[in-house]
């Protein structure tokens, strides 16, 4: 399991982002003793660092500058001040990245992994296996054992998520919010034409009728 | 200064040293002066005044010109008391002596309302800074609750954030102290910020975003711009038709890049056009649709102003609205 360190000062933030981090498949570690945190960084080893910028009696800045010096791990600045010069200063000071509170909880977790992955080997398979498919992330292609056919960008997000939730229903508006996250903005409308879309590239493969519509509810595979 | 003005100052002496020389002459002629003397006389008299007020007259053009281009030279024009020249005589020394006093008045009363201004903006940015922490603390709360009530409650949140950020530069944009900060950045990465921060409104009102051509690299305070965007964003969802959609597309027009944002709501009629730029402006549209502050577009010209960002507006009435920014060249920015 990735260890996550969390230094913050506000307590309801601390312990809502540990739990949210554990229920994430995370460790948490929420030092409330700010003192000295690098010699906690470097007795912990956390594959990761969220760090406040605007800590008491501390600034974030300098404790990033010492943490860099004792301790591997990528730091992200997690922080309320918005202004353009504290992004440039704390990624000029060895930040991994930079977010801004109050924050999208995917957007957080998405970037959490990125770092987390920028610093692994390897990295996320993109290849995704279910319901006798085979998605290939990267080439854009769905295939059976017999044939594969190419799949548009929209179609190909859709599919991903539908298929990593294998067996269960997936809501429109999930689905929707999924496709955001990847940058695709799509109404309800458009959803329901790639979707038939990718229905008639699915029977091209002798699929025709893996996505069930589960009215009010979802798609499901 | 004319001749004319020169002379309307100096009229009633003109007139009573006329009426005593006419005066004089008639005197000496009727004491038996000769008539060629008295004009002798005259004529004399004629000469020196003439010069005298020449002289006056060219001496006083000279001074106001210098005086003028002093105060074409000032930047802060208040502080123009403090730069004219010494005074030539004991009238005008004790007339900048007043002068000063006034200025100096002025300029104290100035520096307190900047100071005022500064301290009121480093008000808002900290109370900003702290109303953030309980704002996400709710975010993350609110996962615990259920999906509906999470997506209520995460709608209602980003409401309260879109007015804490327009408090927020409301108070930048009026200081005088202007801390952006221009970078490189693109097209790409303003708009996918400014979307995602109103996510939850464009999904909520079925909006489709379509992007084209968004590779451009700009020159520009990215969160400034990110704002800029996001208001105009608010504008269309606000003023939206049955089958909203939002286009957002880049292009480059030389050395300079244009973002033009187009939707297909209700617009904008066309008398209305002119003042929609205005600070508390809402517009027949905006008082029929909740929630119009005037605020919007105010504060995005205002900013962009600063960016030297060109931005215009065109409309039409139940077909849409497009709003064009024009960022400057890297070369022609004077705020680097």
């Amino acid at each position: 399991m990735q260890k996550i360190m969390i230094i913050e000062d506000d307590p309801v933030i601390r312990e809502e982002l540990a739990l949210l981090l554990k229920n994430e498949g995370y460790h948490p570690l929420s030092p409330s003793d700010f003192t000295d945190i690098p010699r906690q960084a470097q007795r912990e080893h956390p594959d990761l660092i969220l760090l406040d910028i605007g800590l008491p009696g501390k600034d974030g800045f300098s404790l990033c500058v010492s943490l860099k010096s004792s301790v591997k791990a990528p730091v992200i600045f997690v922080t309320s001040r918005d202004s353009g010069m504290d992004e440039v200063r704390a990624l000029s000071l060895g930040g991994d990245d930079y977010i801004t509170k109050p924050y999208n909880i995917p957007v957080l977790l998405a970037r959490i992994k990125a770092v987390l992955r920028r610093g692994a080997r390897g990295g996320e398979p993109d290849i995704i296996e279910a319901a006798g498919l085979r998605l290939d992330l990267t080439r854009g292609t769905v295939s059976t054992e017999i044939k594969t056919v190419m799949l548009t960008r929209n179609e190909l997000q859709i599919l991903a998520c539908l298929m990593q939730c294998a067996g269960e229903i997936v809501s429109r508006v999930d689905l929707m919010e999924n496709l955001w996250d990847s940058q695709i903005y799509i109404d309800d409308n458009t959803l329901s034409v790639n979707v038939t879309r990718l229905r008639g590239k699915l029977a091209k493969l002798g699929m025709a009728d893996l996505i069930k519509t589960r009215r009010g509810m979802g798609y499901q595979l | 200064m004319t001749i004319v003005e020169f002379l309307s100052d100096r009229l009633e002496r003109l007139v009573l040293q006329t009426v005593f020389a006419g005066a004089a002459a008639l005197f000496l002629l009727l004491t038996g002066t000769q008539p060629g003397i008295v004009i002798l006389l005259g004529i004399g008299w004629f000469t020196v005044s003439f010069w005298m007020l020449g002289v006056d007259f060219l001496r006083q053009k000279a001074r106001l010109r210098e005086l003028e281009s002093i105060m074409e030279g000032l930047d802060k024009k208040y502080l123009f008391s403090e730069c004219i020249p010494r005074p030539r005589n004991n009238y005008e020394r004790k007339q900048q002596d007043l002068m000063n006093r006034a200025g100096r008045a002025m300029i104290s009363a100035v520096s307190d309302a900047q100071a005022a201004q500064r301290e009121y903006r480093e008000y808002v940015e900290s109370w900003v800074h702290e109303v953030k922490a309980p704002i996400t603390a709710v975010g993350l709360i609110s996962r615990s609750a259920d999906r509906e009530t999470r997506r209520k409650l995460s709608k209602e949140l980003a409401k309260i954030e879109a007015y804490v950020e327009r408090a927020l530069f409301y108070a930048r944009a009026e200081s005088p102290e202007k801390d952006f900060i221009v970078r490189e950045t693109s097209f790409k990465s303003i708009v996918v910020q400014a979307i995602e921060n109103h996510r939850g409104l464009l999904m909520e009102n079925d909006v489709r975003v379509e992007t084209e051509d968004l590779n451009q690299k700009v020159y520009t305070d990215e969160k400034w711009a990110v704002f800029i965007l996001g208001q105009i964003l608010q504008n269309a969802v606000r003023y939206r038709s049955d089958d909203p959609a939002i286009v957002l597309s880049g292009r480059s027009l030389g050395k300079r890049v244009q973002l033009m944002v187009s939707d297909n709501g209700i617009g904008i009629f066309s008398h209305e056009l002119p003042r929609v730029f205005d600070k508390g402006f809402t517009g027949s549209n905006g008082r029929t649709r909740t929630g119009a502050t005037g605020m919007g577009l105010y504060l995005s010209r205002r900013l962009a102003e600063c960016l030297e960002i060109d931005l215009q507006i065109t409309s039409e009435a139940q077909k849409g609205t497009r709003l064009i920014l024009t960022f400057p060249a890297k070369d022609n920015l004077t705020i680097l």
